[in-house]
């Protein structure tokens, strides 16, 4: 059987990559920016530059980070990009996008989905790193450029809030009459 | 470790896993009931994030990268042609859009698009008939029957100048693509051999059809197939 010619290995290891990891970056930028069309137009960005920039990436293992740290950083330009006068409209939207009826994302933990995207992104960038790439607290603070210490009463703060929004949400509800 | 220590760790990384924080954690009751609440709520917080990403992401990625690259295949060869007509050189032009040997650029052509979508070969899913027929509707060309069911990727590229429906069918375990260019009919049939690939050119309706396969023998198939898709099947049994 001929092998094809033109497969060559970066294409391969790309493909490998983009198999492997996209699932995870899109779940990592849908709560980064809580909207599902930006959130796999960041994947997009991602996975393009890491294409572009494959011969930086030395071993396989270290592509999961790798990835992960160019998203945050195609986040944060373009949260650059769209900053002004955008912050109320960015609520505006997140809330729009929650009532948008997908039963699948509002699920039976609509609350808590909400209550995340409700938190400020100094708290839910490192809670997303933790939970969700299963990033060390020392790993964090090393890719946010603070100190453990910080991240540590970051990550404590997160937690803190979210039951607090879960824990009002339950009162206003249930102290209806 | 302390009960303030312990409640501190564990409400930043409930996950933790380091012997102290564990020793504290199995003498101390109150705080081994605040810790298995926390792993409750972490499971919780596990949940809620997984969103389901959408369906054929990594199929759209790859497409999104293939599309780049051939943008940028296409703008190195538009400066490489503007190069070689601002050196008095314009016959080179239209010699490469095909005004002299059609047959000769389109197999070349055909054969020179393949490298960006190497992925596209690699796909087994079939792809619904709804988004073959779309592919064509975007050039203008409705199907007169079903398209084969094997089909597994189809995009509406531009082939150096020409109009085209790029196809991938998995036939045995082999790719066989097809290009049907729009609105330009080859005079002849015509088969080549050409970097590995073996193709056959045929005039079909008001377009050509481009069959390439490692394997010559699946051609004949994968053109009698599109046949029938593309001219009914009343018209290609009188051809056939
Ligand atoms: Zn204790």
């Amino acid at each position: 059987m001929p092998v094809l010619p033109f497969v060559n290995t970066r294409q391969r290891q790309f493909e490998a990559l983009v198999r492997a990891h996209s699932g995870e970056l899109y779940r990592y930028a849908y709560w980064l920016c809580g909207q599902a069309a930006l959130a796999e137009d960041l994947v997009q960005e991602t996975l393009l530059r890491a294409w572009k920039g494959l011969e930086a990436l030395r071993e396989a293992e270290a592509a999961r980070g790798w990835l992960y740290t160019i998203l945050r950083r195609e986040h944060a330009r373009l949260y650059e990009r769209v900053r002004p006068g955008m912050d109320e409209l960015d609520d505006e939207q997140h809330a729009a996008e929650m009532a948008w009826a997908d039963p699948e994302r509002q699920g039976s933990d609509a609350e808590l989905r909400e209550a995340m995207l409700a938190l400020p992104p100094k708290y839910r960038e490192p809670l997303l790193m933790q939970v969700l790439g299963g990033y060390s607290c020392e790993e964090i603070a090393a890719e946010l450029g603070v100190k453990a210490n910080a991240v540590m009463v970051q990550l404590f703060r997160a937690r803190q809030k979210l039951k607090e929004a879960l824990s009002e949400r339950s009162e206003t509800t249930h102290g209806l009459p | 470790m302390d009960c303030l220590e312990f409640r501190r760790r564990l409400g930043a990384d409930p996950a933790h896993r380091d012997a102290d924080f564990i020793a504290h954690r199995d003498a101390c009751p109150a705080c081994a009931a605040a810790w298995a609440r926390a792993q409750q709520f972490e499971r919780r917080l596990a949940d809620a994030l997984a969103v389901p990403p959408p369906p054929r992401l990594a199929e759209r990625m790859l497409l999104a990268q293939a599309t780049e690259e051939r943008l940028a295949r296409r703008k190195y060869l538009q400066r490489g042609l503007a190069l070689a007509a601002s050196a008095g050189g314009a016959f080179v032009l239209g010699r490469f859009l095909g005004t002299r040997d059609d047959t000769e650029s389109l197999r070349a052509l055909a054969v020179a698009h393949l490298p960006g979508e190497a992925f596209a070969l690699g796909l087994k899913q079939p792809i619904p008939v709804s988004a073959i027929e779309q592919g064509f509707i975007n050039r203008g060309v409705r199907l007169a029957a079903s398209p084969p069911p094997d089909v597994t990727y189809v995009h509406d590229c531009p082939v150096g100048p020409y109009r085209t429906v790029h196809l991938v069918m998995q036939r045995g375990g082999l790719p066989v693509t097809v290009i049907y260019v729009v609105g330009h009919r080859n005079r002849a049939h015509d088969r080549f051999e050409r970097a590995g690939w073996h193709g056959t050119v045929v005039p079909l309706r008001a377009g050509t059809l481009v069959a390439m396969a490692a394997n010559p023998e699946l051609l004949s198939g994968a053109v009698r197939d599109w046949r029938l898709s593309l001219d009914g099947p009343a018209a290609s049994g009188h051809l056939a």
